[in-house]
């Protein structure tokens, strides 16, 4: 009897431990993703390069991986998260980096590939953003995957309402949320009175638009 | 853009799953069509 005590403790503490990494690997996930973007920001307002449209499909195909993730994250949250509703945000984690992020990646690495050719804006520690992208993409990719194998290990499990990692969530969850709605403005500067960005933007179009150049 | 951060804020409202997921899915149709849309030129290897 002191055996299967024992047993159901450890079988609980293991439980414990995959629900809490994997609710935490989520926020890393989301958190990484506004660190990226805010990094990026930083490249435009300060270093003064624009995005083109490709660098915006990159940041597109990251919100969109990351809202599986926040799927999930909220649905651990209000305590409805199941396997099926966890592998759904995983899905679109997966289908969001591949299709939404990746293939802009490859497609803008490819077009800057020959030798001789400097890339598309500064690189940051030698490499150009697009390839940091990718390797965003890929590493996204692979967590969906190694998660997916491991479940019904790894389902989140979230702290208790009240608790300070529940206030930390929140405020990851929120600085993304935040992140992309500067998106939202920036884009609204970038494009103008337009339906798309220009191939290589040199300015902020709404702007220029309003002083009738 | 802005179907995006709508989606997000969805999410966080706790909106029907369903309807998240039918948005996100134009989302990335949207994307796909705006990558189609930007790559007009074949890419040139030829080394």
């Amino acid at each position: 009897m002191a055996e299967v005590v024992t047993q159901q403790a450890q079988t609980d503490t293991q439980s414990r431990f995959w629900g809490f990494a994997g609710f935490w690997g989520l926020h890393a996930w989301i958190f990484a993703y506004s660190f990226v973007m805010l990094s990026a920001f930083y490249i435009q307002f300060v270093e003064g390069e624009f995005p083109c449209p490709l660098c915006m499909l990159q940041r597109y195909g990251m919100i969109l991986s990351t809202a599986g993730a926040l799927l999930i994250v909220m649905q651990a949250r209000r305590g409805t998260l199941t396997t099926a509703k966890y592998s759904q945000g995983l899905g679109m984690g997966l289908l969001g980096a591949l299709i939404g992020g990746a293939e802009v990646s490859v497609r803008q690495i490819l077009l800057h590939i020959k030798p001789g050719d400097p890339g598309y804006g500064a690189p940051v520690l030698g490499i150009h953003l697009y390839t940091w992208a990718l390797i965003t993409f890929i590493i996204v990719i692979a967590y969906c995957g190694v998660q997916l194998v491991l479940a019904p290990r790894g389902i989140p499990q979230a702290p208790p309402e009240g608790s300070p990692l529940r206030t930390l969530s929140t405020v990851i969850i929120w600085i993304f949320i935040g992140v992309v709605a500067a998106n939202v403005v920036a884009i609204i500067f970038l494009e103008g009175f337009a339906w798309v960005l220009p191939d290589d933007p040199t300015g902020y179009n709404l702007i220029d638009q309003f002083r009738g150049k | 853009m802005i179907l995006l951060l709508v989606i997000l804020l969805l999410i966080w409202r706790g909106a029907n799953r369903h309807l998240i997921i039918a948005l996100w899915f134009v989302g990335l149709v949207a994307v796909v069509g705006l990558f189609r849309f930007h790559v007009t030129s074949a890419l040139d290897l030829s080394f």
